[in-house]
């Protein structure tokens, strides 16, 4: 079955390049992870609050920008205000997978000092998709 | 001397000089000085972290800099897809203070710049520091305002390109 999880990944690569639905990107997390793994919500909540010793000697959260609330909006280090993450209350969010993947890229290396795996990324998504 | 017709003629020319010297620098406050990030592409994805700064900010090898150290933004990972920075690069280059479209306002920016220096801040140019000499350090510190980055906190119509006097609101906390 290994074999099948690329195959599987770059039969979604179209749909990695243009507007997708909120399932659409977490389905193509999912396949990227492997057959067997299931997102979960409650998984993606404790990775999103979790706090991480970084290398310089901060200590970096995702809610540091974010705020505890997915529902409320954030506010960059550079003070411009961030819209809300959840997609109940912003329906752009998660639509676009160029756009998902570049801030996974950017704020995995910014909080964690590494790249995200497919595994969290899934994760995070369904716990976002979860907030109502 | 005593008064005469052309001393008088004189006096008048004179008064006439300074008043519309007065006024064309008033006029040249007037103007955005800068102008507005009119790039779609360079506009979203520099605003979505920050201010959009003007191009005409910063000379052309300060922004080829900022550019090629994208994954490293002030200790941020601010990275996009080569064509992408590429496009960004273009118009930065083509629109920076040392540019073909630049303005007096900015060639004095440019010339204030060492020529083997590329800084990636305007706030550590000399001219910056020119214009805000009056601004005292505890002015700065206030939370309103935060950062020297932090243009809008004053300049209320800095993201059009506009940093007139007039414009000026300096939060009182």
């Amino acid at each position: 079955m290994k074999p099948l999880a690329p195959a599987l990944a770059l039969l979604l690569v179209p749909v990695m390049t243009q507007a997708a639905t909120h399932e659409q990107i977490l389905v193509a997390y999912q396949a990227q992870a492997g057959s067997g793994f299931s997102p979960s919500a409650n998984r993606g909540e404790t990775f999103f609050r979790a706090k991480h010793h970084k290398a310089n000697g901060e200590i970096a959260t995702c809610m540091d920008c974010h705020t505890e609330n997915l529902k409320a909006t954030g506010q960059t280090k550079a003070h411009k205000t961030i819209q809300p993450m959840a997609p109940s209350v912003n329906a752009e969010r998660i639509t676009d997978p160029a756009k998902v993947e570049k801030w996974f890229r950017r704020n995995c290396k910014d909080v964690l000092d590494r790249a995200c795996t497919a595994e969290e990324k899934a994760d995070f998504i369904a716990f976002l998709l979860s907030i109502r | 001397m005593g008064i005469t017709f052309n001393n008088i003629l004189i006096l008048l020319l004179a008064l006439g000089v300074t008043a519309y010297g007065l006024n064309a620098s008033r006029a040249d406050d007037d103007v955005a000085s800068f102008p507005p990030v009119d790039h779609k592409l360079t506009h979203d994805e520099c605003s979505a972290c920050h201010m959009v700064y003007p191009a005409g900010l910063l000379p052309a090898r300060s922004w080829s800099r900022m550019m090629r150290e994208l994954d490293n933004h002030f200790g941020d990972d601010a990275s996009l897809a080569p064509q992408q920075a590429a496009e960004i690069k273009r118009y930065l280059v083509d629109n920076a203070a040392d540019g073909r479209m630049a303005n007096t306002r900015m060639r004095r920016i440019a010339a204030g710049i060492q020529p083997n220096d590329a800084p990636l801040r305007f706030t550590e140019t000399a001219y910056f520091h020119y214009v805000h000499d009056e601004v005292p350090n505890s002015m700065w510190k206030r939370s309103k305002i935060a950062s020297k980055a932090n243009c809008i906190a004053c300049h209320t119509r800095a993201e059009t390109g506009s940093f007139s006097e007039k414009e000026i609101r300096i939060p009182k906390e």
